[in-house]
């Protein structure tokens, strides 16, 4: 009876260690907060309901991921400290859809949307680059294809590994 | 030759094509609805699609301009708000937007012989955008957006040009969407 308590705790001190072990970039990028800049639309005329439903969307998915301490909204002021990563979002292509034609063919009058994202430090330097797309094929607005963006994009960071913030102050320096 | 067909049968193939043609009907009458040009009032029936101070998404309610504030009231009756100075950019759109919701997109997969496409064809509106941006307290921009019926996007849109608000492409505004599958590229 004793040796079995024994094995069962050895089996839980193992589990909770493995865990510790598998979760070192979540602890490291909650070192950071992050600031969502406004979305550049760079040379593509997207309408300014996209570019700001991507801003919005953006703001929402990176918080549900609970990767980052705290997020911000672009200007804010409270957003002060080195630990901030500030996120960079540039339109590439973006190609205007119809729910309509989606509807009706099935196959056409997809809404597609490909940004490059960057976290950057307030020096400038790039921690994370990323080429993300979203898009809407089948069911849904037009809008959700910034839904879709968004949430892409905050995968995509919460899987690259993020420097710690010391280090990453030291090398922008 | 003549191909005679028993008058049941010609009742029944009538009959069957009935609800299609009266759900088409409204379709195209509530079209006709939304386009009944702006509402006098300064308060606007419209949808929060995204955005707006403490309001959640998809929320209906009615949009005002009053006491250099923009307010949106749910049918609820709770309200958030704005104030006109804080408002940095307004636009203009139009969006085509399928009527009926997750209802009709089932029923539309739903429907055999490819009616659904059919009924997609006609079951759709058109719909103005406002985009508002603005900051809060804090300085954080913050963005919003509304759906309105068709034709009544002006009318928001001048009473906060009225009251001061900048807005950024003047002669672009009320943008159509662009030619579906007309790629923009930036690189």
């Amino acid at each position: 009876m004793e040796a079995i308590r024994r094995i069962h705790s050895a089996v839980f001190i193992i589990a909770f260690l493995s865990t510790l072990v598998a979760s070192p970039p979540l602890l490291l990028a909650q070192a950071w907060s992050v600031q969502v800049d406004r979305v550049d639309p760079g040379d593509v005329n997207i309408e300014p309901a996209f570019r700001i439903a991507i801003y919005e969307n953006l703001l929402v998915e990176l918080a549900k991921t609970k990767q980052f301490k705290q997020v911000f909204r672009s200007g804010d002021r409270n957003a002060s400290g080195p630990e901030i990563l500030i996120l960079k979002t540039t339109v590439q292509k973006y190609t205007p859809g119809s729910e309509t034609r989606r509807a009706v063919t099935t196959v056409s009058g997809a809404t597609k949307l490909n940004v490059r994202s960057q976290l950057c430090t307030r020096q400038g330097q790039v921690v994370v680059e990323r080429v993300v797309d979203g898009n809407v094929r089948f069911f849904g607005g037009n809008l959700r294809a910034t839904h879709n963006l968004a949430r892409n994009v905050a995968q995509a960071l919460e899987k690259s590994d993020l420097p710690a913030p010391t280090l990453a102050v030291r090398e922008s320096k | 030759m003549m191909v005679k067909i028993a008058p049941f049968e010609q009742n029944r193939r009538a009959l069957a094509c009935l609800p299609l043609l009266s759900f088409c009907a409204a379709c195209l009458m509530a079209q006709n609805q939304g386009s009944a040009g702006p509402a006098s009032g300064s308060a606007i029936r419209v949808t929060h699609v995204l955005g707006f101070e403490s309001t959640s998404n998809n929320a209906n309610g009615e949009l005002s301009i009053q006491e250099h504030t923009l307010r949106f009231q749910k049918s609820d009756g709770s309200n958030a708000q704005v104030g006109v100075a804080s408002i940095q950019d307004l636009s203009l759109g139009v969006e085509d937007k399928q009527v009926g919701g997750t209802a009709l997109a089932l029923g539309r997969a739903a429907t055999p012989y490819g009616g659904g496409r059919l009924i997609g064809l006609f079951s759709h509106k058109k719909y103005d955008t406002l985009t508002v941006e603005y900051l809060d307290p804090n300085g954080g921009l913050h963005g919003a957006i509304f759906q309105l019926n068709k034709g009544q996007g002006q009318v928001p849109k001048d009473e906060l040009v009225a009251e001061g608000t900048h807005v950024s492409n003047p002669e672009n505004q009320l943008t159509k969407p662009s030619t579906p599958e007309a790629k923009h590229g930036g690189n």
